[in-house]
């Protein structure tokens, strides 16, 4: 009975809301849970004003790769999802993307679209992926301890001599205070923060096509002399050898840190849940100046023969909106649309703005075997910058790296 | 009624058999739970799993029959043999260390005296917890900056400078070992404790007649009388630790710099991070191989003597 009553008022409402609303569609659309603020509010935002729906599952970050593998085996796929950038490029190589070219390139403001973004989400010329969210990396001080130190509390770091020496300084304090702190154990946040100091310094790690690791640069070899001299002057805490990643924000955030490489998610963590951490943002410059940075954040992915497309297509046009870049902005994610990256961000906190002038000339190293080199916990990149910041075979390491980098690179399926 | 007749006249022994018949059907119901059980989780499984490992299998896309290749593969895999050694180690290492303070608690709380009960209790508290949480846990605890060990030496003065326990091999392993015995050892305890109780006493009185002491009454009864639940204990313990996985992913990610991948640790590696699933597949099948060898050779090796019992 209850059952019939649902029923007939499910079939009034539709009568009733005309025929508009009995052509409404819903797409199912996952995110990973570095998402989970700003996502579920543009999906709130979406299906208010719009008569299709989108109906969104957050993963957890760990999961959403080897979940959305076996859903695609079992035909349970959403119909789209967003993910990290890095991942754009294996996906579309195993075939399991719409290709989307043609419907991205009508955008009126296609290219204004974060532009690491759309190369990490092309195959082979063809587009797969475009930008969702974006995070930047960014340098970070604490304004209390440069005043404290003796430093212009206003002035963050702009070359490499000016880390060490402001690190130093502010590690003179003592106490449970140092100067500098990353995350020793963790190839993720690495690739996001020390890589820019090697890009801004004219090197690279990985080639432009991703065919080749190029670790024995001149540029990588300095960078890494910055951190062990800073690691051998004890202006890291021991802690830093192991953190995978954990401590990454938190260990500034606790306010005992001088300097600290990060992303700008921390601007808005820290102005929320750290109001009294007084920070300042900066780029991450290279050896004598200049400035790179990795362009982080997810591309939104559409599934093979998806029969929601239509829908997906107008989700995706509404995030790009002047109103969904702005519920982006607020809630923890910079704009993607370069083009009115300012007005999402006026009403915001303006140390936005250095993450987002960072942004819209970000990097992205583009492989099929991203998670292999970097990211794995147990990978060649992890392993070499443990051991480069912190043991005793600088060389050896770095040899042994770019060997097995290459060799995981060469016996990639596709490249 | 000729029909009756028949039946009623039927011979015994083809009575017999019918109603042996029945019970074995009656009695294939009764376990077919069971079978199914043992069916959906692990020979159908296990099938899929030898299938897949014949396949080059990546987490999306085709995949594709290759034979035997991924096992030609893993010949060439050092990483894989590597882990596998490092495995052994740990399994040689921390099975020693598990009976070496099992037993003698076993001993300490076999038999009833005051307060035995909280003792038992006590020691076996920590095997209730699983190993992900006893591993996130240790790793608080283990923490050089906001832990409890290393902060607390510094604080009170007992080390000049602050030491991270997990970033060198050896008191990284060691700090392994640690927390697997104190999670581990209550169990193995109550299993050795029920081995300890079912020996004879009027055996060992007869002995102290006899005028043996505690290391002969030992060696010559309680040993062998525990021999099969020495092969429960071990065989547990040997299976479980070459399994190991949760708290060398959890605490060690495989570090310092992958010298404490195990076997597991590879297989969750090629299937999940580099979805290779078919690899992983074959590498699962290898491990197994080798884990029902070992199984049969310490089964062999404490298998009951001749005229005992």
């Amino acid at each position: 009975m209850r059952k019939l009553i649902a029923k007939l008022a499910l079939a009034t409402a539709v009568l009733g809301s005309g025929l508009g609303a009995a052509a409404a569609d819903t797409a199912n659309i996952w995110v990973r849970a570095d998402g989970s603020n700003f996502m579920p509010r543009i999906v709130d935002a979406y299906n208010k004003a719009h008569t299709n729906q989108i109906k969104l599952d957050i993963i957890p970050n760990a999961e959403i790769i080897p979940k959305y593998g076996a859903a695609a085996a079992g035909g349970t796929a959403p119909d789209a999802l967003s993910l990290d950038l890095i991942y754009t490029p294996s996906f579309a190589a195993a075939g399991q993307l719409e290709d989307i070219t043609d419907w991205a390139k009508s955008l009126p403001y296609f290219a204004s679209l974060s532009p690491a973004h759309v190369k990490t989400g092309t195959y082979k010329d063809h587009i797969y992926g475009l930008p969702f969210s974006a995070d930047a990396s960014v340098l970070i001080w604490n304004k209390k301890l440069f005043k404290q130190a003796g430093l212009d509390p206003e002035k963050g770091p702009a070359n490499w001599a000016e880390i060490a020496a402001d690190a130093e300084k502010v590690n003179a304090l003592g106490g449970n205070i140092k100067g500098f702190y990353f995350s020793g154990n963790c190839g993720g946040c690495n690739i996001f923060t020390f890589t820019p100091l090697i890009w801004a310094s004219g090197g690279d790690i990985l080639s432009e096509d991703g065919s080749k690791a190029t670790l024995d640069s001149p540029q990588l070899r300095g960078a890494i002399d910055l951190y062990r001299s800073m690691v051998k002057k004890d202006l890291v805490p021991a802690g830093a050898q192991t953190d995978t990643g954990a401590n990454f924000f938190a260990a500034f955030a606790a306010g005992n840190i001088g300097i600290s490489p990060s992303g700008a998610f921390a601007i808005g963590a820290l102005n929320t849940q750290y109001p009294n951490v007084d920070y300042g943002v900066t780029f991450l410059p290279g050896k004598d100046g200049g400035w790179s940075s990795f362009a982080g954040g997810d591309n939104f992915v559409v599934t093979k023969g998806t029969k929601k497309l239509a829908v997906v297509k107008e989700f995706l046009d509404f995030a790009y909106s002047l109103e969904g870049q702005t519920i982006l902005a607020k809630y923890g994610s910079l704009p993607v649309r370069g083009d009115i990256a300012k007005d999402a961000l006026r009403e915001l906190d303006p140390r936005y703005q250095v993450a987002a002038e960072a942004m819209a000339k970000g990097k992205t190293p583009y492989s099929v075997v991203f998670n292999d080199l970097i990211n794995s916990a147990n990978g060649p990149w992890t392993q070499m910058i443990n051991e480069v910041f912190f043991g005793d075979d600088v060389d050896g390491a770095i040899a042994n790296a770019q060997e097995t980098m290459q060799s995981i690179i060469d016996q990639a399926p596709q490249k | 009624m000729t029909t009756i007749t028949a039946s009623t006249t039927a011979p015994p022994r083809a009575r017999k058999l019918v109603g042996a018949g029945r019970r074995q059907w009656i009695g294939l119901i009764y376990v077919a739970p069971a079978v199914a059980l043992v069916m959906v989780f692990f020979v159908i499984p296990l099938g899929m799993t030898a299938w897949m490992s014949l396949h080059n299998w990546p987490l999306m896309g085709e995949h594709a029959f290759i034979g035997l290749d991924n096992y030609w593969a893993i010949l060439r895999d050092t990483r894989f043999w590597n882990a596998l050694k490092f495995t052994g180690y740990y399994t040689v290492v921390v099975t020693i260390a598990i009976f070496a303070v099992a037993f003698p608690l076993a001993i300490f709380i076999e038999k009833p005296r005051p307060l035995t009960n909280l003792y038992r209790t006590f020691f076996f508290m920590p095997a209730v917890v699983g190993f992900a949480s006893a591993s996130l846990l240790w790793s608080w605890l283990l923490n050089v900056d906001s832990g409890l060990f290393s902060p607390a030496a510094y604080d009170l003065g007992l080390i000049d400078k602050k030491f991270n326990l997990l970033a060198t091999f050896q008191p990284a392993f060691w700090s392994i070992i640690a927390m697997v015995v104190w999670k581990v050892a209550g169990f193995t305890m109550i299993i050795l404790m029920t081995g300890l109780q079912s020996i004879p006493q009027d055996l060992q009185e007869a002995a102290v007649i006899d005028g043996a002491g505690p290391f002969a009454r030992f060696r010559a009864i309680t040993l062998p009388l525990m021999r099969r639940t020495l092969a429960l204990a071990l065989i547990l313990s040997v299976a479980g630790s070459i399994l190991a996985f949760d708290q060398f992913y959890i605490i060690l990610r495989g570090g310092p710099r992958n010298q404490t991948l195990t076997a597991v640790y590879w297989i969750f590696n090629q299937s999940f991070v580099s979805f290779k699933l078919g690899y992983g597949a074959a590498l699962s099948m290898v491990l197994l191989v080798i884990l029902v060898a070992l199984s049969l050779i310490q089964l062999w090796l404490l298998r009951k003597p001749e005229g005992l019992d």
